[in-house]
């Protein structure tokens, strides 16, 4: 146990040597992801793999958490400026930095024990859940939105861990067929949903809290955490009420056993 | 080349359960699990187990000098899933005791003797064998029939909680 991680030592003797030994998986580095990059760099998370094709703009100053106006005037990659607040705080870890589109390195994903998707469409979401299912790698998933309401507005988000053999995003009722056939009515259509820093800190705070009961749990009684409903209005953050229910499934969506692997491993050699 | 293995806690839990129950003349049970593979780069590759096969009770043979001992019918069927589906074949047992557990010296020389025929069905894939403990597994892949195995570098138990074996460098 090493002085850094000496208020933390109540997570197990060895658990230095998992957190560093850990490859973590951040794909999106906006708002959510990098408040989850930051703190797991905090944590003494070993490895990172972090994915993000954008560049940092000034609109994305008000939640960004380490981009600067200077990264602005620089256009900076946000997978840069992930990069830099992860050195900053723990100059050991490895970090492999992708800067295309994550569909287009798809396969580095595979060697990762944790996926966090922190990326705004229903149809990202899905697909990244598909190659975290296809090589039993855990994935949580967070989901942050600003509904307008007459002249009113209202907060919300969840964060969903969607694991080998249990509950899926689809399970969960998080993607559905007609959110994702409107997201490609809209497609291409310019403007950013509505985002601000504390429920993308909220969330993310969550998000890395299930990660850690996974990883290093610190009470016998920890049961994995399907579904957290956060309402930003209340405030308030609490399990799903279809907790029970999403417990005891046998999730459909992803029981075939060839979604499992590389469908061409073996193919064609 | 890395090897990692990514098997579910329940899959596991299940292994366990069976195995460890009483055969009517075997000391111990034997069974095969099925997995799919992926690249990883630059060199490596995942190994995802899938399902679970118990070797029936009849298909065990009487024999003192052998915990136990599988006849050509459970390898026959074992075959046949492998031929149907694709997939590499790990054979799998337990030892009775705790921590990281080693194949004894009967293990090495009886695993060097049938792995190298599951190439037969599945030439372009990869097979091996498992050891369990009580709370503990290891592994070891033979990625040719003609080549030696290599332990598994790297498992991963998925499930809560999440659980590695196996340390990156």
């Amino acid at each position: 146990m090493t002085n850094r991680s000496e208020r933390q030592s109540f997570l197990g003797e060895d658990s230095d040597t998992i957190l560093s030994a850990l490859r973590v998986a951040i794909v999106g580095l906006g708002g959510g992801g990098s408040q989850v990059v930051q703190q797991l760099a905090h944590i003494g998370i070993g490895h990172f793999l972090i994915m993000d094709h954008d560049r940092i703009e000034e609109s994305n100053l008000n939640r960004l958490v380490g981009g600067t106006a200077a990264d602005v005037r620089r256009s900076e990659w946000k997978a840069t400026i992930a990069t830099r607040v992860i050195r900053r705080v723990n100059p050991r870890s490895k970090i492999i930095v992708e800067r295309t589109r994550w569909q287009e390195n798809a396969e580095l994903l595979r060697s990762c024990d944790i996926i966090f998707g922190c990326i705004d469409s229903f149809s990202g979401r899905a697909e990244l859940e598909t190659v975290a299912r296809r090589y039993l790698i855990p994935y949580i998933d967070i989901g942050m939105d600003v509904h307008e309401q007459g002249t009113r507005f209202s907060i919300s988000g969840q964060v969903a861990l969607s694991m080998p053999g249990y509950a899926c995003l689809k399970c969960m009722n998080i993607i559905r067929p007609e959110l994702l056939a409107e997201e490609a009515r809209k497609y291409g259509a310019s403007g950013g949903k509505p985002q601000v820093v504390w429920p993308n800190g909220v969330l993310a705070s969550l998000a890395v809290g299930v990660m850690m009961q996974l990883v290093t749990p610190w009470h016998d009684a920890h049961k994995p955490v399907y579904l957290l409903e956060y309402d930003g209005n209340v405030p308030e953050v609490r399990p799903a009420s279809s907790t029970g229910f999403l417990t005891g499934i046998d999730c459909p969506h992803f029981s075939r056993p060839g979604d499992l692997g590389d469908p061409w491993y073996g193919r064609s050699q | 080349m890395k090897t990692h293995l990514r098997i579910t806690r329940e899959m596991l839990v299940n292994v366990r359960i069976d195995l460890a129950r009483p055969h009517a003349f075997a000391h111990e049970r034997v069974g095969f699990i099925t997995c799919k593979f992926g690249s990883i780069d630059p060199s490596g590759v995942v190994i995802l187990a899938q399902s679970y096969y118990p070797v029936a009770d009849e298909d065990y043979i009487r024999d003192p000098r052998y915990g136990a001992l599988i006849g050509s019918d459970a390898f026959r069927k074992a075959f046949q899933v492998a031929y149907n589906n694709n997939i590499g074949l790990f054979h799998i047992h337990m030892h009775p005791h705790q921590g990281v557990p080693r194949p004894s010296r009967i293990d090495l020389l009886e695993t060097a003797r049938f792995v190298p025929d599951f190439f037969n069905v599945r030439p372009a894939l990869l097979h091996g064998a498992l050891v369990l403990s009580r709370d503990s597994l290891s592994g070891r892949v033979w990625t040719s029939a003609h080549m030696p195995p290599k332990p598994i570098t790297h498992i991963t138990i998925v499930g809560a909680p999440i659980e590695t074996l196996g340390y990156r460098r």
